[in-house]
């Protein structure tokens, strides 16, 4: 069920990216998919488990599994990055292409 | 070499974070950082056996530098010598130097890497430098194009992830082996993401737009390195796990022949050195056993090109025809332009043959085809009209740096020649001859009837992103019907 979610969430991502003619909106539809891809991560890292691995005095059995969850961690911070690297692109485009509809941009700016 | 492999992973990282406090030392920095690179290549090159590295102790996550990884290692500092020397004169700012001090740090990390996750986060280093060095300029127009660049490296990188996380379900490790044995999506995913960041058949349709629209050095910087970054993870697949080779050479093929159309009936000049950039692509997944050699020869001539096509001050190629260019700069763009055809005496010629020699019965009609294809888009370059009137207006003429950076470029193009001379025997020097004369003379005949004009809506980025999908479905039918029989 919740890998269901999770494939959906990252198709519908995958579905605005394609299906949205406005170039913000691409963005979301892009964080959409990023989400579901992190949710992805977090839900293999859970499935021995969903204890947090801290070793105690008495070691519960179910632990989550903490390689996913740190690598994950690292793919979070580039794609946060890279969202704010494109919204100040979009900025800087929208001053001339206030609608920033893809196919009016894409046309006025093939070399 | 352990520690070395460290020191020089870490330098320019190093570097490009002390521009920032050192801006007037920006060039010299830069450059140091290049040739640290040289000399480490240089010294993997005696290495006996390939260096292996294991951190984190049984995640996965390794680095192997080998004979391979030296090969590419070398063809990136010396086209990042070269950018740098050639922007020597032309006051970009100390921003420029630190991204590509960066963008040279982060293709050297791809060329080691051996587990899924540091090839990830060093992929995306390369997308976001380079999208930095192509928006740069600060226009519209390049803004746009760098956009469009970072938006599908991003999405297929995300496809990327998810055949990762299902590798690491399957094995609890990260490490490439672990495509074998996993279920037929992670691979296919994988493939995916990587075919798209390195610009392999259609999913590489970015590549010619963004090469075209990209200032020429950041363009040679593309073509000669960048773009081997993602071309490199595939080759050491193809190379570790032999049942993906067969997917990946057709892919290959497929490239070679798909660049090839393009560049010959393009016209803009740059546009027709990126579609030849993405049939060489094809080239290097061939044969991957020799693809190192193959990559050097490649990436030292293309990036001289790009640099002289940028001293144009024309790209139009039937302008071009018409008004004579200086014989100064008809040289070293004839120089590059031979030893793409792979002509004797220059290291294309090397390369080519070693990669005809060692391609697949059924891929040698359509390997053959493409060379001669190659002889034919470069016969465009190689025949312009020239002059040695030396009437030029002083300020259009090319600045001492570019010659710096061209006769190191060309020098090596002509030395590197000297790596495999066993490829000189009569038979391989006349078919390679036969090749590039029949190239040649097809120019001549079809070249009145080459203004065919391909759709470019295979180009725009929704079809690229839609392409994507069609493309994975591709992916998992192969993998699963070839590489898990």
């Amino acid at each position: 069920m919740l890998h269901a979610c999770v494939y959906a969430t990252i198709l519908l991502g995958f579905f605005g990216l394609i299906f949205k003619e406005n170039l913000v909106m691409k963005i979301i539809a892009m964080d959409v998919m990023s989400t579901g891809v992190i949710a992805l991560f977090v839900l293999v890292a859970a499935r021995e488990g969903i204890r947090t691995p801290i070793v105690t005095v008495m070691t519960p059995r179910n632990f989550a599994d903490p390689v996913p969850q740190a690598v994950i961690l690292t793919a979070i911070v580039i794609g946060f990055s890279i969202q704010a690297l494109m919204l100040v692109g979009v900025m800087k485009l929208a001053r001339d292409n206030p609608t920033l509809e893809i196919r009016e941009i894409e046309k006025g700016y093939r070399p | 070499m352990t520690t070395w492999t460290v020191v020089w992973m870490a330098l320019p990282f190093l570097v490009g974070f002390s521009v920032y406090l050192l801006p007037y030392g920006d060039r010299l920095l830069a450059l140091g950082a290049a040739l640290a690179s040289m000399a480490y290549a240089i010294a993997l090159f005696l290495q006996p056996v390939p260096l292996e590295l294991q951190f984190l102790d049984s995640f996965g996550v390794t680095l192997l530098a080998d004979n391979l990884s030296a090969w590419f290692i070398l063809t990136n500092a010396l086209v990042t010598a070269a950018v740098i020397i050639y922007c020597w004169e032309q006051g970009k700012p100390a921003f420029f130097y630190i991204q590509l001090v960066m963008l040279h740090g982060s293709v050297n990390a791809t060329f080691i890497c051996a587990d899924l996750i540091s090839l990830y986060v060093a992929l995306e280093l390369v997308g976001i430098t380079t999208f930095l060095l192509i928006a740069l300029p600060r226009q519209d127009q390049t803004m746009w194009i760098g956009l469009r660049y970072l938006f599908i490296s991003n999405v297929a990188m995300l496809f990327y992830l998810m055949g990762a996380v299902l590798v690491y379900q399957t094995h609890q490790s990260f490490a490439f082996e672990g495509l074998r044995g996993s279920p037929a999506e992670a691979p296919a995913l994988v493939l995916m993401g990587l075919l798209t960041k390195g610009g392999i058949f259609v999913s590489g349709l970015w590549l010619p737009v963004t090469n075209t629209a990209a200032e020429s050095p950041v363009a040679a910087m593309m073509s000669g390195a960048v773009e081997k970054a993602g071309v490199f993870p595939l080759l050491r697949f193809a190379l570790m796990l032999n049942e993906f080779e067969p997917i990946i050479q057709l892919f290959g093929v497929g490239t070679a022949l798909l660049g090839v159309t393009y560049a010959l009936v393009a016209t803009d000049a740059k546009r027709v050195l990126a579609c030849s950039t993405l049939s060489q692509l094809g080239w290097l997944l061939v044969a991957p056993a020799v693809a190192g050699f193959y990559a050097l020869a490649h990436g030292l001539a293309k990036a001289s090109l790009f640099l002289t096509v940028g001293q144009f001050p024309e790209r139009d190629i039937t302008t071009l025809r018409q008004q004579p260019m200086p014989t100064a700069l008809w040289l070293p763009l004839t120089l590059g332009g031979l030893s793409m055809s792979g002509m004797p005496g220059l290291v294309g010629f090397g390369a080519k043959v070693l990669t005809l020699d060692s391609v697949l019965p059924w891929q040698s009609i359509a390997m053959n085809g493409a060379a001669a294809g190659t002889a034919a888009v470069y016969a465009k370059f190689i025949f312009l009209p020239h002059t040695s009137d030396a009437s030029a207006p002083r300020e259009v003429r090319p600045k001492p740096s570019y010659w710096v950076a061209s006769l190191l470029l060309l020098g090596g193009v002509v030395l590197a020649s000297a790596v495999h001379l066993e490829a000189y025997t009569w038979p391989d020097v006349a078919k390679v001859l036969a090749l590039l004369g029949g190239g040649w003379v097809a120019y001549g005949v079809l070249r009145q009837f080459l203004t065919l004009r391909l759709p470019v809506v295979l180009e725009d980025m929704d079809h690229l992103i839609g392409g994507m999908s069609v493309m994975l479905v591709v992916l998992f039918w192969m993998v699963w019907s070839w590489s898990m029989a």
